[in-house]
């Protein structure tokens, strides 16, 4: 299981890699458990651990350090990922240009399947009881200068695959995919070294990995935080979300060179219809627990006559529609009959959903209290849970990369431990509170259009159409969208 | 003297007057400073003020090591007294980076590079040069052997160290032998916050000079003894706010950049034409570079031995 990718690149260092070699031949001659020392240990080989490692092996800077990847599952299979050009994955993440901008610069976009990336321009939102409206469109807001992309639909496993690619292509990285870690503890002081603050992974299997610095990028239930002692808080929404890959009747409205993204809030929960190639699309549907599974149960004929009907009925015939264990194609069809619906308004009518694609998964709001402790660093999922209805999970994860990996290029062009909280503090100075801010104001968006009647409603519908007013204010929702204005307000 | 432990609170003190000082920094000083700054010609005889010096040395006094030997296990806590240092550290590559790359081009610096750092304290700076890749060794002095002690244990926590890039030796700039032929000297010879605690700073930097390449560098840091840092580090400290014991400071022993370019200039030719680079501490922020402020408070300066 473990394979050193490429050339191996050697060392913590030149000189150590002596010191190293000659403690691993005394080692061999003893006890073969001795650890092997990494510079960096990455736990996770998701989106954020591979762009990091890749964007360290990317930089000349960093090139020359000793880099391990730890992941579960088998990678030759993500990265050998294909499906056929009408298939698409139900997992599915917006990437806003500025994430596209950074896996650019490590060389790592152009190594992704490009045909199944789909940009769009335009975002309709509107509030499912009031009907109040925002139109995101670049035409009334101001066009910033990186282009009128708000952000890219992409297949998850496209970017792993594609970010596997770039990163064995660069070589350098030893890889024990297939692995489990057993368990995380310190090392030990021997007559030449001290490790006692250094963390060391023991593999299934028995293979054991010093790091100077170890990085947590294995997601929401980080073994990686549990072990520097670091608490996640927050709260689960008690809703699901349920995902899908449809086909659609055309390829929207604008054709395929201005796709829109909608989404429309319902009481239950965003329910979001999001452009990929072609006339297909995927669908980000947040719901109770019940309505979750009752979609799930449903047939191919029922499901998309529900997620129609989640774009242009009201919230009344939504819930009764849930309540029926089928028939709900007959049901919206007549009750369509009776509901005005401005049909360029709403997504195209979905037409089909590909077999195997509907899934859900709970939704929650997790922040780490710290992202950094002595010798570890928290990225991505390992660091905070979004709510999806903003899409900005992921493209926090790839902020969070960019942030660190330029702590450790500061660090090693000055000489710096890369594993000493002094080192990573920039990191989580510079992402903490831009992380905190947008995990509030989407868990915010969330609560405030999770209630269906009473005095807020016809309150926060002055305020969508007070928005759509605000030129200046939309523009900076939209950059927000769009990655270009992450910033504190 | 002196190593960079005791400087961390006094580096601090520039900006923060009222920070309470450590215990052993407060040392009676019986002499009042007088209303006016005073010019100063960097001298090799002892000023009145001044404790007596040890015979042996230009650099070492033996009351101040035992003080940074009691403060030793705190030297490499990031939140303890020594952060300022800690913070700094970045600086000084920045500002040897810059001397190098304006090498003027008789004698281009090779790499990889050898440093001799004089006071190295618990080794902030001479682990953090020795682990640059342009690095082939890096030989650390210091004449407390507690601080070296942990120096060297702390260097044992990583593994690149280890393999004789990095050296600690128990000694001082006049005990250390000088190699004999000049191409085996130093590259790079560093005294960060030093100079200012030392009795006899030009005798002192005669030593230190002498282990310098032909093209190498010698590079410094210290506090210019201006208004400023007397109203901050004396007046308000000690005599309004009285958080520090008056005579704390040795704001006499303060060298100003004109000061030392006076004494590289007075060297017929050895030095080059010197570089400097002013940096004021910002709570919350850290070190900043500030143009002009060597005029004020630390500075860092840099002189390439030419002749």
């Amino acid at each position: 299981m473990n394979t050193v990718i490429g050339r191996r690149s050697a060392y913590v260092c030149r000189s150590c890699t002596r010191s190293l070699q000659r403690q691993l031949r005394r080692t061999y001659a003893s006890a073969a458990s001795q650890p092997d020392i990494y510079d960096v240990v990455c736990v996770g080989g998701g989106p954020a651990g591979l762009s990091l490692l890749t964007a360290l092996r990317a930089n000349p800077v960093t090139a020359h350090l000793r880099i391990a990847l730890v992941e579960a599952q088998d990678l030759a299979k993500t990265r050998s990922w294909k499906l056929p050009a009408n298939k698409f994955s139900n997992r599915c993440s917006s990437l806003t240009p500025s994430s596209v901008s950074f896996l650019d610069q490590i060389g790592a976009w152009s190594h992704l399947e490009r045909d199944r990336v789909q940009a769009y321009q335009e975002m309709q939102v509107w509030d499912g009881v009031t009907g109040a409206r925002i139109e995101f469109d670049w035409a009334q807001g101001s066009t910033p200068a990186a282009g009128t992309t708000i952000a890219y639909m992409n297949e998850n496993l496209n970017l792993t695959s594609g970010l596997l690619k770039r990163m064995y292509e660069l070589g350098g990285v030893s890889v024990f995919d297939k692995a489990k870690v057993e368990r995380i503890a310190y090392g030990e002081e021997t007559e030449e070294l001290d490790l006692r603050e250094w963390p060391v992974i023991h593999l299934s299997g028995g293979k054991q990995l010093s790091a100077r610095l170890l990085i947590g990028a294995d997601g929401a239930n980080s073994p990686v935080r549990s072990f520097a002692g670091i608490e996640a808080r927050g709260w689960d929404y008690n809703r699901h979300g349920v995902v899908a890959t449809l086909e659609m009747e055309e390829e929207g409205w604008g054709g395929d060179h201005l796709k829109t993204a909608y989404q429309r809030f319902l009481p239950t929960g965003p329910v979001a219809m999001l452009p990929l190639p072609g006339n297909y699309s995927t669908l980000v549907w947040s719901t109770t627990p019940a309505n979750a599974s009752r979609l799930k149960s449903l047939s191919a004929k029922d499901f998309i006559a529900t997620v129609n009907a989640a774009f242009r009925l009201s919230p009344t015939d939504l819930e009764y529609m849930h309540t029926q264990e089928s028939g709900q194609a007959e049901e919206y069809s007549w009750r369509l009959e009776h509901t005005p619906v401005d049909h360029r308004a709403v997504p195209q009518v979905a037409v089909g959903v590909q077999e195997g694609t509907v899934a859900s998964f709970p939704l929650k709001l997790r922040h780490a209290d710290t992202y950094i402790a002595e010798r570890v660093a928290l990225v991505g999922d390992a660091a905070h849970t979004i709510h999806p209805l903003a899409g900005q999970g992921l493209n926090q994860g790839q902020g969070d990369v960019q942030s660190l990996a330029k702590a450790i290029e500061y660090a090693v062009s000055h000489g710096q431990d890369i594993g000493v909280t002094m080192s990573l503090e920039p990191y989580a100075s510079e992402r903490y509170a831009a992380n905190h801010l947008l995990l509030g104001v989407c868990d915010k968006l969330h609560k405030l259009y999770s209630v269906g009647s009473g005095p807020l409603v016809p309150l926060r519908s002055v305020g969508l159409n007070a928005v759509n007013a605000l030129g200046p204010l939309k523009s900076f929702f939209m950059n927000q969208a769009a990655g270009n204005g992450i910033k504190v307000f | 003297m002196r190593s960079s432990l005791r400087h961390a609170p006094r580096a601090l003190r520039t900006a923060h007057p009222a920070l309470r000082p450590a215990p052993w920094l407060q040392q009676f000083h019986p002499q009042q400073p007088q209303a006016q700054p005073p010019a100063r010609k960097l001298s090799t005889t002892p000023p009145a003020h001044h404790n007596p010096p040890s015979p042996t040395s230009s650099s070492v006094n033996a009351t101040e090591i035992s003080h940074f030997s009691a403060l030793a296990s705190s030297w490499w806590d990031p939140h303890g007294p020594s952060r300022p240092l800690h913070l700094m550290n970045p600086h000084r590559h920045d500002f040897i980076q810059a001397c190098l790359a304006s090498s003027p081009q008789p004698n281009p610096t090779p790499t990889p590079l050898r440093y001799l750092d004089v006071g190295c304290g618990g080794g902030i700076f001479a682990e953090s040069a020795a682990r640059l890749p342009t690095t082939a060794s890096v030989t650390a002095i210091d004449p407390s052997p507690q601080i070296l002690a942990v120096a060297r244990a702390h260097a044992k926590r990583d593994p690149s160290l280890g393999s004789g890039k990095l050296t600690y030796l128990s000694e001082t700039i006049e005990s250390l032998p000088l190699p004999a032929a000049p191409a085996d000297r130093f590259d790079v010879v560093s005294v960060f916050e030093v100079v200012e605690h030392v009795d006899y700073p030009a005798a002192f930097l005669d030593r230190v000079g002498e282990f310098v390449r032909p093209g190498g560098w010698l590079v410094l840091s210290t506090i210019a003894r201006t208004w400023t840092s007397w109203v901050t580090t004396n007046l308000v400290a000690e005599d309004i706010l009285g958080v520090v014991p008056k005579g704390t400071h040795d704001w006499y022993k303060y060298i100003n950049e004109e000061e030392l370019r006076a004494y590289f200039a007075g060297k017929d030719g050895v030095w080059g034409a010197p570089r400097v680079m002013g940096v004021v501490f910002v709570p919350g922020f850290g070190w900043k570079e500030v143009r002009g402020s060597e005029k004020v408070g630390n500075y860092f300066l840099g002189v390439q031995k030419v002749g």
